[in-house]
């Protein structure tokens, strides 16, 4: 397998889970975590101190680290989605429990820029703003990671946490669980005064939503072999949401197509605007400017994005006639 | 049934309830008249548990309920409805109904992951309830419809009707008829008052005084956060005070 292709097929994976991961929080639920990238940084982390070797090992004294405890794989992957839900328990019972929903918003990207800032300046945990580098890819004591067998291995995995996840995603936005989160998503009041507890509500969906965003950053850096702040900056969770906005929110199949539209699709196209021209750093730039005119344009003209969440209507035995429903009328 | 014993709401120091005690009495429609800010609404939301209340008891059903929070209060069997239209605008009519109905185990996280075999039963059983309330309150047609594409009127009713499925002991109803077209506002008082002659117990603030005159008895009438008098219309209508304070306009 071509490596570009390969790379393309891993990122896609990515970034459908953590775009399934959002569109239960933000597109099912209505909580704007504007900290997403938080939770997929911690599972990254997580899953790289897990996989590597103690920073006092030979050859990796050039970076400091905690644990590098050097566990096999699935451990570190299991180790970073566990740490993606337990970092949403404290997150939300300090800012979900009683703030109202747009200064939560606000609280979560402040969060988003706090949690970076003392990464990056404080070295002993994760070596601070250089990152770690040499994160062993999974399995590579087993398999040669430069083979084109381990290429299928990775993107195979890959496919199959996609899978996983889209499961558990179904099944909850399929459920009275799910109708239950769009009910609190589109009025909080009148479902809390209908005997919904809305703390409970937002927390299960909080962590669930972070366990698969660790899951999702321990599958990148497993990949990449490199984690660093630069690279889970505030703004990647504003590519998510437009990813989110355009593809469909509250929908599934519109949070995979946001997936590979906007984040994976976005990347590459932008990979063809020419860069001999205007100042340095002009691509990047117009980069932003696109995804903003994105989320702008799909709020104005289509705001339910392009597959919208779908109308949920019940035959004569009382049963919802939905796509992707595991059980048939009988 | 539902009483309150020297209720206050204090918001920086204004007081929009001001020691307010009612004892809703079984099987009536008790009304809650006033003039605009009179503290109605308020008085309902912290009973509701929306509000908390700066001082004061609530008592439902032999148990203190001040301290609970709203959902609480709403298992209990203390449901209201709003003021302004709070219908869930995209979900259908009968999901509407369905998201207010207790007893769905598919309602948890685990329960929605184990699976549709597992809460199907309950679901099959919550939707023929459903469908027997659109259909005594005349809205089958419109069972699959957004509940933000309906009329104001259409939207109340199907705030009464997420409301039933609670089973609620005490309806609290804040303006059911407000804003609604004089048509539908006669069909949401046959309602009520089949649900009365039920036996179902209702507190509800309204400013339209021939449908509090019809449907409610006794009359609590409130002005600046507090009770300045209760009684059936016809005598609160010889009361002077409460004829200059509200009653006439």
């Amino acid at each position: 397998m071509n490596y570009y292709v390969e790379t393309i097929l891993v990122y896609a994976g990515v970034d459908i889970i953590a775009c399934l991961a959002l569109n239960l929080q933000f597109g099912v639920s209505g909580i704007v975590n504007f900290s997403f990238i938080v939770f997929q940084a911690a599972g990254a982390y997580t899953a790289a101190v897990l996989s590597m070797p103690p920073d006092t090992a030979s050859g990796m004294s050039f970076q400091h680290y905690v644990l590098g405890l050097q566990l096999p794989f699935p451990i570190p992957w299991l180790g970073g989605a566990l740490v993606g839900g337990l970092l949403a328990i404290p997150v939300g019972v300090l800012l979900l429990r009683r703030l109202r929903s747009d200064y939560q918003a606000i609280a979560l990207l402040v969060l988003s820029v706090i949690v970076n800032t003392v990464i990056t300046n404080y070295r002993p945990l994760f070596n601070g703003a250089a990152g770690l580098s040499v994160i062993p890819p999974p399995l590579s004591e087993r398999i040669d990671p430069y083979t084109a067998t381990y290429q299928y291995l990775y993107v195979g995995i890959t496919f199959v946490c996609c899978l996983l996840v889209l499961f558990v995603a179904n099944r909850i936005v399929n459920s009275p669980y799910g109708r239950t989160l769009r009910a609190m998503r589109e009025h909080e009041l009148a479902a809390s005064a209908l005997g919904k507890n809305l703390v409970a509500l937002k927390m299960t969906v909080f962590v669930v939503g972070g366990i698969i965003a660790g899951l999702s950053g321990a599958i990148l850096v497993g990949f990449i072999s490199y984690w660093a702040p630069i690279t889970w900056l505030y703004p990647e969770t504003i590519v998510l949401f437009a990813a989110i906005i355009v593809g469909g929110r509250g929908n599934n199949l519109g949070a995979i197509l946001g997936g590979l539209l906007v984040p994976l699709g976005f990347e590459e196209i932008t990979r063809f605007i020419p860069t001999g021209f205007g100042p340095p750093g002009l691509g990047p730039a117009i980069q932003w400017v696109a995804i903003g005119l994105l989320i702008i344009g799909f709020l104005w003209f289509r705001p339910k994005g392009v597959l919208p969440e779908p109308r949920r209507v019940f035959n004569e035995a009382g049963i919802e006639e939905s796509p992707f429903m595991e059980v048939r009328a009988s | 049934m539902l009483t309150a014993r020297e209720v206050h709401r204090h918001f920086e120091g204004m007081r929009a309830v001001d020691g307010v005690s009612i004892d809703v009495l079984p099987g009536r429609i008790t009304g809650l008249i006033g003039p605009n800010g009179a503290g109605k609404s308020t008085f309902l939301a912290v009973l509701a548990g929306t509000l908390p209340a700066s001082s004061g008891n609530i008592v439902f059903e032999a148990e203190d309920i001040t301290a609970l929070p709203a959902y609480k209060r709403a298992r209990r069997g203390l449901v209201r409805t709003f003021q302004l239209p709070s219908e869930f605008a995209q979900l259908t009519v009968l999901e509407n109904l369905l998201v207010a109905a207790p007893g769905n185990r598919g309602e948890s996280l685990l329960g929605a992951l184990l699976g549709k075999r597992y809460w199907l039963p309950d679901e099959r059983r919550l939707v023929e309830r459903a469908r027997r309330l659109l259909n005594r309150f005349g809205m089958s047609a419109k069972e699959s419809d957004y509940a933000g594409t309906l009329s104001g009127g259409q939207k109340r009713i199907v705030e009464i009707m997420r409301a039933l499925m609670l089973r609620p002991r005490v309806l609290l109803l804040d303006e059911p008829m407000a804003g609604v077209h004089p048509s539908i506002v006669d069909e949401i008082a046959t309602y009520l008052e089949s649900l009365r002659e039920e036996g179902l117990t209702i507190l509800m603030v309204e400013h339209e005084l021939h449908m509090v005159e019809r449907l409610c008895d006794p009359v609590i009438v409130m002005a600046q956060g507090k009770i300045i008098g209760q009684g059936s219309m016809t005598m609160l209508r010889r009361q002077r005070e409460i004829v200059d304070a509200y009653l006439v306009g």
